[in-house]
């Protein structure tokens, strides 16, 4: 098996444009569809959902930031231990975190034990961020999310990756905090 | 049987952008919009670029030409074949120029989406005076006081071609991050500000952008002029302007030292809102930490001082040397096909001004009619015109006083429309005609970033028999003005592109045509490009912080605050009755403008607007979160969503613009029930060099809905 990809949201970065969340119902075709009348509240899955947490005042700064929040592929997932059904299993390729739509029931057991709310259901089934395997088994570099968003704060790949990304960000910060003086 | 598959590459038409777009078709249908890797945005879509497939596939679309049965409004329509449409409004318009005069007519189109080549090149090729766009308050403010003031246009250096980025940004009644892209893209944008030092937020709101901003100035609404002049103030008094940029390159320090004396920070504060160190620690920071950039948006234009408040912004920026520079506001040099307008500006201007523009010089220039004077005469019953046709545009919901709007607008003698939906001004139209959708139209779009233009690809055919705003224009103009049209559209498109010397179907291919690294330069005023021996391309040849040109319009030739014509301190009585700032101008990222509403992906992200009112505020007038409250101002009143929302002083609040309900039974389809225009006023005084109106500051009052 690979390394298991995870998802890495930035959040100083993201601006909860919900590019994402559109990007990622296109490419699995999910619903909501149209319809003719159109309807106020369309009903549909979002394996990818974003929050807005603030703004809040404290003092005289804003305290703010947007959060999308997908399935995390937990390495031992509760979700898998509580389908009566063994519906819910991992990839043996990718440690993807998968649903076999034929054994599913629609119980929604797995949404009670989720620490995320990641499941979804959609047509009696249960849905869940599949982590584009589609995409890859293409060729395709970066899942649907991490290719739409506009301010790079989405990143999909290998934790050790992500480690780096975040080391590298804070030695920046520290750089730009204790070296400022050097170069002006 | 295999699927048939194929990509195709195309650029997105969802805003003012110009995103690099990859379309997969599988077996004739659209499977996949996503963005194009290797394009100037990188892959990057918003949610209504990639929503496209919704569009397309909309069982809502208007999929054929139709002409009224009945009265109007009443909702009956017959199909009718394009031949007899194209007759009929060609005839009607002819007719009507012929009968009452070439002012009769009037030509319109809603935010531009790369189109506006047309509508505008329509307008001259059949001698009419009146286009009516609503650039007036949107983006037509900029071009015009960035022309006069320093030649040219400016845009945010994002792009680290003179390598160097934006130190400090300041965002300026502007969401740069998630809506209209006048000239800019966020892609860049967000880009650049990962690798800034400062972002200085400028918004009634905390924005999108809130939580990352050093420094929030929380202004009161209409007083954008202000603010920037007692940072002038600051930056003059303290000696922080850059001394060899203002002594070799601008005109008229000491007048405008002169006048931002009259701006203390002091009074700035009182007049704006923010707090005084605020407003000095702001200056401080985009006079010292460069280069800099500033975005500012219509909330500063849609406004009766929205000359004087550009000009306020530009002076700034001259003053801190924030042009030109690697890093700062550039004026682009433009891609070889050349800017697109000046193709539609081609046909002479008609002598005759527009309808309501005998005023407005800078109306008169860009050669537009005045809405709001043409409404105010059509219910009076002293207009002139008599037959409008417009594309791409619901003027109920985009003009001020919505309801006057329509009153005026439906004792016009014939409407034709040309959209993808029936929407509520469409619902009384004579004659309604089906667009195609970006997806499925061949187009060159050239929307404000100058330094490219991008192929719009069609990648299925239309739906039903609906047309591209190309075909409709190019047929319609050769019915009544043949000398200005082509043989068909590719002839059409190779015409936009002959000063580039290249094809329609070439630049198909090539995807986009730009200027971009080394191919753009800097301080272009230190070399011949627009005076030989350096300058810049107005009177003085220098940035003109005191305006030759508005001296010569007889207006003030430096900026100045104006209150606003609704505002607590210029209808103190009014104030009393109406007792919050009302800012009419929020944007969401999943809509644009009016449009999106019937897109299932896009509409679930939000279903209604939301006003944002402080926790304060609320509980005073016993409102919670969640509930639909009413909106009154002495127009009428409208119901939104309470969002109880600490990012907003607790003497304003904020509700969203644009809103209608297609859902909702026709004809009005809702237009009345939420739509902040028809708060807004639509009575001067407005600008005095655009007639724009002031439609972000005003003033309301909030009570419950009583179940």
């Amino acid at each position: 098996m690979k390394t298991q990809r995870t998802i890495f949201i930035d959040t100083d970065k993201c601006i909860g444009c919900y590019a994402c969340v559109v990007a990622c119902k296109a490419e699995h075709g999910l619903g909501p569809h149209p319809t003719n009348p159109p309807v106020a509240t369309p009903e549909g899955p979002e394996l990818i959902r974003v929050y807005r947490i603030g703004p809040q005042m404290r003092g005289d700064e804003v305290y703010q930031y947007f959060l999308p929040i997908a399935c995390m592929h937990c390495l031992d997932a509760p979700c898998i231990a509580a389908c009566p059904r063994s519906a819910i299993y991992k990839d043996g390729e990718t440690g993807a975190t998968l649903v076999d739509d034929s054994r599913c029931i629609g119980c929604k057991f797995c949404l009670w034990v989720c620490p995320y709310g990641a499941p979804q259901f959609y047509e009696g089934k249960m849905k869940l961020c599949d982590q584009c395997l589609d995409r890859l088994k293409e060729g395709k570099k970066y899942t649907a999310c991490e290719a739409v968003c506009q301010a790079r704060a989405i990143y999909v790949g290998p934790p050790g990756d992500i480690s780096n990304r975040i080391g590298r960000k804070a030695a920046e910060r520290i750089g730009s905090e204790k070296h400022a003086g050097n170069k002006q | 049987m295999g699927t048939t598959r194929r990509t195709v590459r195309t650029t997105c038409k969802s805003c003012h952008g110009i995103c690099g777009v990859l379309a997969t078709v599988e077996d004739g249908r659209i499977t996949r919009v996503e963005g194009d890797p290797n394009s100037l945005t990188r892959g990057a879509l918003c949610s209504k670029g990639a929503a496209g497939v919704q569009h397309v596939y909309n069982p809502n679309r208007l999929l054929y030409p139709v002409k009224r049965k009945g009265e109007r409004g009443g909702g009956e329509w017959e199909r009718i074949s394009w031949e007899e449409a194209l007759d009929t409004i060609a005839s009607t318009l002819k007719r009507s120029m012929k009968d009452f005069g070439p002012r009769s007519v009037a030509v319109g189109q809603g935010t531009g989406r790369g189109y506006n080549e047309y509508t505008l090149r329509f307008t001259r090729s059949i001698g009419t005076p009146n286009f009516a766009s609503i650039g007036y308050i949107c983006y037509i403010p900029k071009l015009a006081m960035t022309g006069i003031t320093v030649g040219g246009r400016l845009y945010g250096d994002y792009h680290g071609w003179g390598r160097e980025y934006p130190k400090t940004h300041i965002s300026w009644g502007k969401q740069l991050e998630v809506s209209n892209a006048d000239g800019e893209i966020s892609t860049w944008f967000l880009d650049a500000l990962d690798k800034a030092k400062n972002l200085i937020l400028v918004d009634p709101r905390a924005t999108r952008l809130a939580g990352r901003a050093n420094l929030w100035l929380r202004l009161r609404p209409g007083s954008a002029a202000a603010l920037a002049l007692g940072m002038m103030n600051v930056i003059i008094n303290e000696e922080l302007y850059d001394e060899e940029f203002v002594r070799d390159w601008t005109y008229g320090f000491d007048q405008l030292r002169e006048r931002v004396r009259e701006y203390p920070v002091e009074k700035v504060s009182e007049i704006t809102w923010v707090p005084r160190e605020k407003i000095v620690q702001a200056a401080r920071m985009f006079a010292m930490d460069k280069p800099g950039c500033i975005q500012c948006g219509p909330s500063i234009e849609a406004s009766n001082n929205a000359a004087q408040n550009h000009r306020a912004v530009l002076c700034l920026l001259a003053l801190t040397g924030n042009i030109e520079r690697p890093g700062s506001m550039v004026n682009w040099i433009p891609h070889d096909a050349g800017p697109q307008e000046e193709w539609a500006r081609e046909i002479p201007a008609p002598r005759e001004v527009g309808i309501g523009s005998e005023n407005y010089v800078g109306l008169q220039i860009f050669g537009m009619m005045h809405f709001d004077t043409a409404v105010k005469q059509l219910v009076e019953g002293t207009s002139e015109l008599k037959a409008l046709h417009i594309e791409g545009s619901n003027p109920f919901a985009c003009y001020a006083n919505s309801k006057q709007v329509k009153e005026g607008l439906l004792k016009l003698d014939f409407i034709s429309v040309a959209d993808l939906y029936m929407n509520p001004f469409a619902e009384y139209a004579d004659i309604v005609l089906p667009v195609a959708h970006w997806l499925e139209t061949d187009d060159i779009l050239d929307m404000h970033p100058r330094f490219v233009i991008g192929a719009v690809n069609k990648v299925v055919e239309p739906q039903g028999e609906a047309w591209s705003d190309a075909k409709i224009y190019n047929e319609l103009g050769k019915r009544i003005a043949p000398e200005y049209w082509f043989d068909d559209v590719e002839k059409m498109l190779d015409d936009r592109l002959k000063k580039a010397g290249i094809t329609w179907k070439q630049f198909s291919e090539m995807g986009c045509l730009a200027k971009t690294g080394k191919e753009q330069s800097y301080y272009k005023f230190k070399t011949d490009y627009w005076r030989k021996g350096g300058g810049f391309p107005t009177p003085s040849g220098k940035v003109e912080l005191y305006s030759n040109v508005m001296k010569e319009w007889g207006l003030d030739p430096l900026p100045y605050h104006l209150e606003p014509n609704e505002s607590p301190y210029s209808t103190p009585g009014l104030y009393e009755q109406y007792p919050l700032v009302l800012s009419t101008g929020g944007r969401l990222p999943n809509f644009f403008h009016t449009q999106n509403r019937q897109v299932p992906w896009l509409r679930k992200i939000q279903p209604y607007p939301f006003v944002q009112m402080h926790p304060e505020t609320a509980e005073k007038l016993g409102i919670k979160d969640g509930e639909w409250v009413w909106i009154e101002t002495p127009r009428g009143r409208i119901q939104q969503v309470a969002e109880v929302f600490e990012g907003i002083d607790p003497r304003v609040i904020n509700i969203e613009a644009a809103w209608w309900y297609p859902e909702d039974s026709g004809p009005d389809h809702g237009m009345f029930k939420s739509n902040a225009n028809v708060l807004t006023s639509n009575d001067p005084p407005y600008d005095p060099v655009l007639g724009s109106v002031s439609l972000r500051a005003l003033l309301c009052r909030v009570y419950k809905v009583e179940a």
